[in-house]
C-alpha cells in the first residue's frame, strides 16, 4: 500500500478519490485546506502528496514553497484547467509533477504511479549500473539517492534526481525531450508540456555552473538536453 | 446655449466678429481713400498722380500719336477712381466724354487766366512754378488733363479694386487667419473622437477622449463626456459577459471532477452490463472537459492584453511536431496530412499559444476534409509583406459560404448545424487560435479554394 495525502478542499471529491484510490491500492490520508495539509505533510511520512492549486487558508503553491524547505516528498500538483500557467509556477517551486483539473482518475492514477517509480530506489541489476556515477565535481550516489556537489550534499525531488541521473548516464550525449521523458518522467512527452524545461532548470539553478564556468546541462533547442562531459568538451573542441 | 463657452456661442460670436471686421475694414479703407481725395481737392496743389499725368501727357501730345494718347486716357480712366478729364478751350473732353459744368467753367476760368498771364509773366519762371496750369498743346489746340473730383462714386471705387486693394487684402488675410483658426479649432476634437471611435470600433474598449480635450467646455467636450460614459459601460457590459462565462466555466469544473471520479467508482465495481454507457458517459465527461477548458483558454486569452511569455519558437520545427501528431489521429479516419512546402524561421511568440494556435487550425482541416484526401501544410515567405510568414493549411473539404468567411473565427459559430456536431467541432478552435495569433501581432483570414478552405496564419519574424 502507498500511503499518500490527498489535499483538495473539495470535500466530496476527496472521498470519492479516496475510495476510488483505495481500489488502486493507495492508502489515501484527506486535507481539506492548506494549513492542515502542510501540517499533515510534515508530521507524516507519505510516499506522495496530491496537492490541489486552490484551497482556502493556505494555497498549493504557498504550501508546496514551505514543504520544500523541509521535505522533498514527491508532490503531484492539480492545476485548474485553463490556467496553463498555474503548471509552470508549480514545478518551479519543485512540484514532481501535474495535471490539469478535472481529469479522468485513471489518468491520474497512472501519474501517482509514475512519481511512485521514480522514488523508489532502484533494485536489482546493480551490477550493470554502478551504485555511485562520478562525473567531474558531481557524485550521484543511487543507492542513498543522494547528490553531492564538491562533496556537499545538494537537495532535490525524485523527479529532479531521476534526470539528473538519465542526464549523467548519458553524459557527452544528447538525451532526446521524448526519450528524457519517458525515461526520467515515466511518460509520453505532450506537445506544450514544459514539465521537463522546468526541472532541468531548476536542476541548473540547485548545481550552477561547472569550475570553469560553462553550462552545466546544455539545451539543445528542438533535440534535448546534455550534461557537459570532459569528453565531449574534447570532442567539440578538438 | 446659456453658456457663453458653448460651441453654438463659439461659431456665432466668431463668424460675426469676422464678417463685421472685414465689413468694416473694407469700408474704412473706401471712405479713408475717398477722404484723402476731398482734402487733396480743398488744397490748391494737386496730388503728385495729377502732376505725374499730366507729365505723362505732355509727353505724349508731343510725340503727335493721337491713337497713343487716346489709349493711353482709356487707361488711366480703367485704373483711376478718379476720372482723368482731357478737356480743351471750348469745354469738350479729348475722348468725347461728358465733362460737368464746374469744369467747364473752371477751364473758362484758366484760359481767361492764361491768356493775361502769358502776355506778363515770364515764360521760364511760370512753367517752373505751376506747370500744371500750362496747357497740353494737341494739333495746336491748348488742352487740359483736368481730375473730376465730384464725379467719384463708390461704384467706381469699387469697380476699380487696386485703389483699395492693400487694405482690402489685410482684411482679406486677417478674416482668413481668424476662420482658419476657428476651423482649425473646431475640427481638431472631432478627429480625435473620430479616432476614438474607430478604435472602439475594433474592439478596443478602454478608448477615453476627455482627458486630451484640455480645458474646453463646449458641446465637443459635452460629446466626448457622453463617448467617454459609452465606452465605460460597453467595457463594463462586455466585461461582465466575459466574467460571467469564465465563472460559469469554472464552476461547471468542479461537478465534473465529482462526475469523473464517480464514472471511475462505477467502473472499479465491474458491472460488466453496464460498460457501454460508461465509456459514452466518459466520452460525454471528455468533450465537456475539453469545452470548458477551451471556454477558460479563450477567456484568458481575451483578458490577456500583452503580457505574454516569449520564447524563440522555430517554427519549421514546431509544424513538424504538430503536422506529425496530428498526422497519426488522420490515418485513423483515411485522411492525411502532410507538410509540402517549408523554410527555416524562427519566430518571438509564447510557444503553448503559437502550438494551440496551429493545432487548432491543423485539426480543424483534419475534420473537414474529405475522405481519401490530404490536408495540405505550407510555410513560406509572405511576398506581399517583407518581414512576415505565411502559414497556409488547405484542406479539401466542402468549403464555406463567402460571406461566413470572417465569422468562423467568432466563438460557437458554426457553418451547418447537424454535420458541424456530428465532426465534433466546438466552434472554438479557430476563436482561440484567432485571438492567440493577434496577441502576436499576426493575422488569421480564410480563403475558399476551389475545392476546399485555406487559413491562412500570418506573424511578424524578427531576425
Amino acid at each position: 500500500m502507498h500511503r499518500v495525502l490527498l489535499a483538495d478542499d473539495d470535500v466530496e471529491l476527496t472521498e470519492m478519490l479516496a475510495e476510488y484510490l483505495g481500489q488502486e491500492g493507495f492508502e489515501v490520508d484527506a486535507a481539506h485546506d492548506g494549513k492542515a495539509a502542510l501540517q499533515k505533510a510534515l508530521e507524516n511520512h507519505y510516499e506522495l502528496i496530491v496537492l490541489d492549486v486552490m484551497m482556502p487558508e493556505l494555497n498549493g503553491f504557498d504550501v508546496l514553497r514551505q514543504l520544500r524547505t523541509q521535505s522533498q516528498v514527491p508532490v503531484l500538483m492539480l492545476t485548474a484547467r485553463g490556467e496553463d500557467v498555474d503548471s509552470i509556477v508549480g514545478l518551479e517551486i519543485g512540484a514532481d509533477d501535474y495535471l490539469a483539473k478535472p481529469c479522468n482518475p485513471r489518468v491520474l492514477v497512472a501519474h501517482m504511479r509514475a512519481i511512485l517509480r521514480r522514488s523508489e530506489p532502484v533494485t536489482g541489476n546493480t551490477a550493470a549500473t554502478a551504485d555511485v556515477l562520478t562525473i567531474g565535481d558531481l557524485e550521484l550516489q543511487r543507492g542513498a539517492r543522494r547528490v553531492l556537489l564538491d562533496h556537499q550534499a545538494v537537495t532535490m525531488t525524485s523527479t529532479e534526481y531521476r534526470v539528473l541521473e538519465v542526464l549523467l548516464e548519458e553524459a557527452g550525449h544528447v538525451v532526446s525531450k521524448q526519450d528524457m521523458s519517458m525515461r526520467a518522467l515515466g511518460r509520453e512527452l505532450n506537445l506544450y508540456d514544459r514539465s521537463l524545461d522546468m526541472h532541468v532548470s531548476n536542476l541548473r539553478k540547485k548545481l550552477g555552473p561547472l569550475a570553469d564556468g560553462e553550462e552545466r546541462i546544455k539545451t539543445i533547442r528542438g533535440v534535448g538536453y546534455q550534461y557537459t562531459h570532459l569528453n565531449s568538451r574534447q570532442e567539440s573542441g578538438g | 446655449m446659456a453658456d457663453v463657452k458653448s460651441l453654438f456661442w463659439k461659431i456665432f460670436v466668431s463668424f460675426w466678429l469676422a464678417l463685421i471686421l472685414f465689413a468694416g475694414l473694407s469700408l474704412w479703407a473706401t471712405s479713408h481713400y475717398l477722404e484723402n481725395i476731398r482734402e487733396e481737392t480743398s488744397r490748391s496743389q494737386p496730388r503728385n498722380n495729377t502732376i505725374q499725368y499730366i507729365r505723362q501727357a505732355r509727353v505724349l501730345a508731343e510725340g503727335a500719336d493721337t491713337k497713343k494718347l487716346q489709349r493711353w486716357l482709356t487707361q488711366l480712366d480703367k485704373r483711376e477712381a478718379i476720372p482723368y478729364l482731357l478737356i480743351d478751350r471750348h469745354g469738350h473732353d479729348y475722348l468725347n466724354r461728358q465733362v460737368p459744368f464746374y469744369l467747364q467753367q473752371r477751364v473758362r476760368r484758366m484760359e481767361h487766366k492764361y491768356e493775361d498771364e502769358h502776355e506778363d509773366d515770364d515764360d521760364d519762371e511760370y512753367r517752373n512754378r505751376r506747370p500744371h496750369h500750362r496747357p497740353i498743346m494737341i494739333n495746336g489746340q491748348r488742352y487740359r488733363l483736368m481730375p473730376d473730383f465730384r464725379s467719384i462714386t463708390l461704384h467706381r471705387v469699387l469697380s476699380r479694386p487696386r485703389a483699395i486693394a492693400t487694405p482690402i487684402l489685410l482684411a482679406a488675410l486677417i478674416s482668413g487667419f481668424i476662420c482658419l483658426l476657428l476651423a482649425r479649432y473646431l475640427t481638431a476634437p472631432i478627429g480625435r473622437l473620430r479616432q476614438a471611435t474607430q478604435k472602439l470600433a475594433e474592439g478596443d474598449l478602454t478608448q477615453r477622449v476627455s482627458p486630451s480635450m484640455g480645458k474646453r467646455k463646449d458641446e465637443i467636450v459635452e460629446l466626448a463626456n457622453d463617448f467617454d460614459y459609452m465606452a465605460e459601460q460597453l467595457q463594463a457590459l462586455v466585461g461582465s459577459h466575459k466574467q460571467l462565462l469564465r465563472d460559469a466555466s469554472h464552476e461547471l469544473r468542479s461537478p465534473l471532477a465529482r462526475l469523473q471520479v464517480a464514472l471511475g467508482l462505477a467502473r472499479q465495481r465491474g458491472d460488466e452490463s453496464t460498460t457501454q454507457e460508461l465509456d459514452r458517459i466518459e466520452r460525454e465527461a471528455e468533450r465537456l472537459n475539453e469545452l470548458i477548458g477551451q471556454l477558460l483558454t479563450l477567456a484568458r486569452l481575451e483578458a490577456s492584453t500583452t503580457e505574454i511569455e516569449l520564447n524563440t519558437i522555430e517554427l519549421s520545427t514546431l509544424l513538424e511536431q504538430i503536422v506529425d501528431d496530428a498526422a497519426f489521429e488522420a490515418r485513423a479516419t483515411n485522411r492525411d496530412v502532410k507538410i509540402t512546402q517549408t523554410m527555416p524561421v524562427t519566430v518571438q511568440g509564447n510557444n503553448v499559444l503559437i502550438s494551440s494556435a496551429l493545432e487548432n487550425v491543423v485539426r480543424n482541416a483534419i475534420r473537414y476534409t474529405a475522405e481519401e484526401t490530404m490536408v495540405e501544410v505550407l510555410l513560406k515567405d509572405d511576398n506581399d509583406n517583407p518581414g512576415w510568414i505565411i502559414i497556409k493549411v488547405r484542406d479539401h473539404g466542402p468549403g464555406i459560404p463567402e460571406q461566413m468567411l470572417e465569422s468562423i473565427f467568432e466563438p460557437f459559430v458554426r457553418v451547418g448545424e447537424a454535420r458541424d456536431r456530428q465532426r465534433g467541432g466546438y466552434g472554438l478552435g479557430l476563436a482561440i487560435a484567432k485571438r492567440a495569433i493577434s496577441l502576436h501581432g499576426g493575422k488569421m483570414t480564410a480563403v475558399n479554394e476551389d475545392d476546399g478552405l485555406s487559413i491562412l496564419i500570418c506573424l511578424p519574424f524578427r531576425h
